[in-house]
């Protein structure tokens, strides 16, 4: 029996406020791993991740496991990692090249397109039933792949993938096409990483300027700049300035563009960089961009925003050049997958550039990620206190918006408004309105 | 000279307890790194993400910053005790002046309740300078590497 209806649901998100239990619920998680994770396209991983006929690589999709493979005609499938006979994992490894699946248990084969390959002994079946069972590792319900991007859905019944995307569908393409081939490649490996604090605290932290220089005020050198992010050259170019010399809230901040769309979906403006990126290397890449892309060269080398956070469970971080994925769970514990990527084409020093910026900041020890993941679970234990019920995110409640806030809105600052927006698409999902 | 290097492993591995993070950092050469592969069997840091992999210059960020007032994610620090043996050295390394020191390594770690240990093995190129040495890289592959993880501050 739930002591959850669709009226207590939508009381816990008020304007201006949400109620604790939004986070720290139980009962709230588990709705939510059903009307909104059980009901929307996910991410799984990028095509580049398994580049080869063979190649896969297992992970999970709101918590079930999930084999990603390519198989031996290039096409790229994601299927439950669940033998169909008794029900076992047929795959451990993070990643591999495999001619099949096989199962520990009673060594059930599989193609790596999912399908049955075949079960030893097979005169113990009655005659024809390995061939009228179906017995292929089942797919996920709906796939679609765009510029490598793979989503699925684990219900057939979601919106069209353009549909749910939308204006969001821009941003992927505005990475991809900064490479001069218009690609872009996993190929480092990922990391992982494991936080005791609830997936929502994440996704709106991602979409908060407000905390930046605060909570990462010990990446800053004196000048109030951190360390580089982007540009292979060895100057100031690609540093962030976090703060300014007499304060730490200042007009940079405050003008910094935010946005997002219907569906929850968020992104914030570009950071504020030191110098623009120049030098050798940057022309190298400027004329293969120039090459490509003719006109247009200079728009495509652009980066106009720092993030985009797609809802419910990951992000493009444009500038440090990753894919983020959040997997929760538990209403607690939360998974990060960090995808780093490549721009395909492009000079090779820019490539290791990106790489060691994504050591330095999103690996398990970077230095911005950590402080960040410390602020999640201070704040999953301190909504454990009964001390008020509310969390409040009023912030830039009384700014002017372009947009209603439930379909494509501007603002700007250090706004909450990105929190909110993904806060009434929560609504609509757990509501069922979406 | 085993004894030298042994001497030189412990006291490495102390400055890092002993938080004395600057000293620590004047150990490596000049182009000296610190590297930690995030899979095992690496050649190189370029091919793939690291867990750590700091060279002079993030070495201090990274440093630096563990001594700075309002670094939330060590409030409070860490305290941390690494423990390095079987050190062994390599006798097939054979550059003039360098030193190929094998070791496994462990480090616990505890803060805010929870005590935490990795372990695994540890490589330090020693080159001779004056009367002692200076490292020239420490490489760390722990038997987590590709594990999921908490967040780390302090090296290995």
């Amino acid at each position: 029996m739930t002591a959850y209806d669709t009226n207590t649901l939508r009381g816990l998100v008020q304007p201006d406020r949400v109620h604790r239990d939004f986070y720290i619920d139980p009962e709230v998680f588990d709705i939510e791993m059903e009307r909104i994770f059980g009901r929307i396209w996910l991410f799984v991983g990028h095509t580049s991740q398994v580049p080869n006929n063979g190649d896969y690589l297992t992970t999970t999709v709101a918590r079930q496991p999930v084999i990603m493979s390519r198989d031996r005609n290039g096409d790229v499938h994601v299927m439950f990692n669940r033998c169909t006979h008794r029900g076992s994992q047929v795959c451990l490894e993070q990643f591999g090249n495999t001619k099949r699946f096989e199962c520990p248990y009673h060594a059930w084969v599989f193609n790596t397109d999912g399908s049955f390959a075949g079960a030893p002994y097979p005169k113990g079946y009655e005659e024809g039933f390995l061939e009228k069972e179906k017995l292929d590792l089942v797919k996920l319900p709906r796939m679609e792949i765009y510029r490598g991007f793979v989503f699925v859905s684990l219900s057939t019944d979601v919106p069209d993938i353009d549909e749910f995307l939308g204006p969001m569908k821009d941003h992927i393409d505005a990475f991809c096409d900064r490479s001069p081939v218009g690609e872009v490649e996993a190929c480092a490996g990922v990391f992982r990483y494991r936080y005791d604090g609830n997936w929502k605290l994440q996704m709106e932290n991602q979409t908060d300027v407000y905390h930046i220089m605060f909570t990462h005020v010990s990446t800053t050198d004196e000048d109030g700049k951190q360390f580089r992010r982007e540009g292979a050259e060895e100057d100031e170019a690609g540093k962030v300035k976090v703060l300014a010399k007499n304060s730490r809230l200042d007009d940079q901040w405050e003008e910094h563009p935010l946005g997002g769309h219907r569906h929850g979906h968020v992104y914030m403006g570009r950071f504020a960089m030191d110098k623009k990126n120049s030098g050798p290397v940057y022309d190298r890449y400027k004329a293969s961009m120039e090459e490509a892309y003719g006109d247009r060269a200079e728009e495509n080398m652009t980066v106009r925003t720092h993030n985009s956070i797609f809802y419910p469970h990951w992000s493009i971080q444009h500038l440090t050049q990753h894919i983020r994925v959040m997997n929760p769970i538990s209403v607690d514990r939360t998974e990060n997958i960090i995808i780093p990527l490549k721009l395909k084409g492009a000079p090779e020093e820019m490539w290791h550039a990106a790489l060691r910026s994504n050591n330095n900041s999103h690996s398990p020890s970077g230095m911005v990620m950590s402080d960040d993941m410390e602020v999640w679970v201070r704040c999953h234990e301190g909504l454990k206190t009964q001390s008020t019920d509310w969390v409040v995110l009023a912030r830039g409640m009384n700014e002017k918006f372009t947009g209603d806030n439930t379909g494509t809105y501007e603002s700007h600052g250090t706004s909450e408004s990105g929190a909110r927006n993904q806060q009434l698409a929560w609504v609509d999902y757990m509501c069922g309105e979406s | 000279m085993l004894a030298d290097v042994e001497k030189y492993l412990y006291r490495e591995v102390r400055l890092l307890d002993e938080r004395r993070f600057e000293e620590w950092t004047d150990l490596f050469t000049k182009d000296g790194y610190y590297w930690v592969p995030a899979y095992p069997n690496q050649t190189d840091p370029f091919k793939n993400v690291s867990i750590f992999f700091d060279d002079r210059e993030v070495m201090r960020t990274r440093l630096s910053r563990l001594d700075h007032p309002n670094i939330h994610a060590q409030k409070p620090h860490s305290r941390t005790v690494h423990i390095v043996s079987n050190i062994e050295i390599d006798e097939k390394h054979d550059v003039e002046g360098e030193i190929l020191v094998h070791s496994t390594l462990q480090m616990m770690e505890f803060r805010l309740d929870k005590q935490t240990h990795y372990g695994g093995r540890a490589q330090h190129l020693l080159v001779k300078s004056g009367d002692g040495f200076k490292l020239k890289w420490k490489r760390v592959d722990l038997i987590n590497c590709d594990g999921a993880f908490e967040p780390l501050a302090i090296p290995f």
